[in-house]
């Protein structure tokens, strides 16, 4: 079986020979090319060549198409990125400085042809050419009622949302979703199959249950609405979610669940499995590791955690094992630890 | 009285309605509560309960932790200009996030609730270089510099905390000035703060003002731990 045959395998709850493996290296790919991450960063080929590499070098199951989270404030016009040697670049300044600067905000009318898509297609082309039939590959697309954080700040959104006037920020919810709705589209057409929906504002650990309910809520049902959610991932930023899974699998309809390490897992998985009769039988809890945790440990420790995740998961069947995004200070030696570790303990009989 | 204002500016505060927390205040004034009582007696013990609220209510959430500090400090604010005597301040802290860092959520509530707490703050913005916060550390006479940071890169990297620390150290100046930490990656590695060379990190607002407070008394008392 390919990785993509045991992904698929694995949401089914149809037999394979282990669980699906993920291992979210991004900028890693620079060094693995002996580029400054500017100049990797500036080219889809570049981003493609790295991940292909390095699932040759560690053998993980995915690849990624996203270049860094703080891409998608580029179609708004954000001009300058903080790029870092050792980790992600970074937003350097956002595009919405004043909440005049809203009205003016403009969502292109067609992303594909949008510079800041040109080299993401590219990427997508070779990693869809060279693994597309074996390997899943990821893209991630910010949920509207999130992305205000990149185009704002975190801090200024979080204003806006709780205290300023509701007909603005439901102005900048209604750009920010019909971004999603064509980016998602892009995605889909140019071949990413793992759609990571990335919706920090849509846990209760962000904004309340009062404010899930009655804002994040329908915004999500509004991004999802016209593409559906075949082959989406719900993911919150490694924010714990455990609370709102029972919403997003009944109301979203989204059956996939990368748990933040800070939730219970095997809360959520039991959480997960008991709705899977509402999603044909198919559905999956992705365990995370901590990650950061991995620049420190040491292979017994690696191990033991992976061996604890997996077999926390593997009972029923419909689990993964992934990582966050795996900060560059992790020791190489502790990638593959943790990899071996679990292609090892994710062994189903 | 009181009890029915505390009450009141509570719920405002929990429900993260800024404008009737204000409404309660300018009640409270109105019929009578001095700007101290107000400050000492409602908006303190309000920014503890709230954030004592956070550890053990399921429902409390980031969103409440931010708006309760933004009050918090904008309530207490308005009331310093109505002091009778100008109020005792307790120390003084710069503040910013880590070089390569603009997520500035954190600062913020931690700027909040020290405010609040009489903590006097020196906001250096974002991103800001080592050098900046020592040298203005020295400058505002301050005992503590926070460092903020919510990319793992910012928070470990030769940039951050440990230039901080290092710059310290030359200058000679570790019993004078101490550093705390907040972000993120401190949450999911609770150990990373000693790493980075760190005296303290706290994973909320209100636990990393007493922490502050305490280190600032500790340089007070001669900077000895």
């Amino acid at each position: 079986m390919t990785p993509l045959d045991i992904l698929v395998a694995a949401i089914n709850g149809t037999p394979a020979p282990r669980i699906p493996v993920f291992c979210n290296l991004l900028d890693q790919g620079a060094r693995e090319l002996g580029m400054p991450q500017q100049q990797y960063y500036s080219r889809g080929e570049h981003v493609a060549e790295g991940q292909l590499r390095m699932n040759r070098r560690f053998g993980h199951d995915n690849v990624w198409s996203l270049f860094y989270v703080g891409k998608e404030a580029e179609f708004f016009g954000c001009e300058k990125i903080l790029y870092a040697e050792d980790g992600s670049p970074n937003v350097g300044d956002f595009v919405i400085k004043t909440w005049e600067d809203i009205a003016k905000l403009q969502v292109p009318d067609d992303i594909t042809t949008h510079p800041a898509w040109a080299e993401t297609a590219k990427c997508l082309n070779i990693l869809r050419e060279e693994v597309g039939s074996s390997r899943p590959i990821c893209a991630y697309l910010t949920a509207s009622t999130s992305l205000p954080a990149l185009l704002m700040g975190m801090d200024k959104w979080m204003e806006l949302l709780m205290s300023g006037p509701a007909d603005l920020r439901d102005h900048l919810l209604a750009k920010c979703a019909e971004f999603y709705q064509k980016e998602v589209a892009a995605y889909r057409a140019a071949g990413a199959n793992v759609l990571v929906y990335s919706s920090p504002f849509g846990t209760v650990y962000f904004v309340g249950r009062n404010r899930f309910d009655s804002l994040a809520m329908p915004w999500m049902k509004r991004d999802l609405a016209p593409g559906g959610v075949g082959n989406i991932v719900y993911y919150c930023g490694m924010a714990p979610f455990n609370a709102v899974i029972p919403d997003v699998m009944n109301e979203l309809n989204i059956a996939i669940h990368y748990v933040s390490p800070l939730d219970n897992l095997a809360e959520a998985k039991s959480i997960i499995n008991a709705r899977l009769l509402q999603h044909d039988g198919k559905g999956l809890t992705c365990g995370v590791i901590d990650d950061i945790k991995l620049i420190h440990w040491t292979r017994e420790e690696t191990r033991a955690e992976v061996k604890r995740i997996c077999e926390i998961g593997k009972p029923g069947g419909h689990f993964l094992f992934g990582t966050g995004v795996m900060p560059m200070a992790i020791p190489e030696a502790s990638i593959h630890d943790m990899l071996e570790a679990a292609f090892e303990f994710g062994t189903l009989p | 009285m009181l009890e029915r204002i505390i009450k009141a500016y509570n719920e405002a505060v929990f429900e993260t309605d800024k404008e009737a927390a204000f409404e309660v205040i300018n009640e409270a004034m109105a019929q009578g509560l001095t700007a101290e009582d107000v400050v000492f007696k409602v908006v303190i013990p309000a920014v503890e309960e709230m954030m004592a609220d956070i550890t053990r209510n399921p429902d409390a959430n980031l969103a409440q932790h931010f708006m309760t500090a933004q009050i918090a400090a904008e309530v207490t604010e308005r009331m310093l200009e109505k002091f009778k005597h100008p109020p005792e301040i307790i120390g003084r802290v710069v503040i910013g996030t880590a070089a390569g860092d603009l997520h500035s959520l954190g600062k913020r509530i931690v700027m909040g609730c020290l405010k609040a707490l009489m903590v006097e703050v020196v906001d250096l913005g974002v991103n800001v270089p080592a050098e900046k916060f020592v040298d203005e550390a020295v400058a505002h006479d301050a005992q503590v510099i926070a460092v903020s940071a919510m990319m793992v890169h910012t928070a470990t990297g030769e940039n951050g905390c440990r230039k901080v620390r290092e710059i310290l150290c030359q200058r000679g100046l570790e019993e004078k000035i101490k550093i705390v930490v907040g972000g993120a990656p401190y949450r999911f590695d609770e150990a990373l703060y000693k790493s980075v060379g760190a005296d303290g990190w706290a994973a909320d607002g209100i636990t990393a003002s007493r922490m502050i407070i305490g280190l600032i008394r500790v340089v007070k008392d001669g900077g000895g731990p």
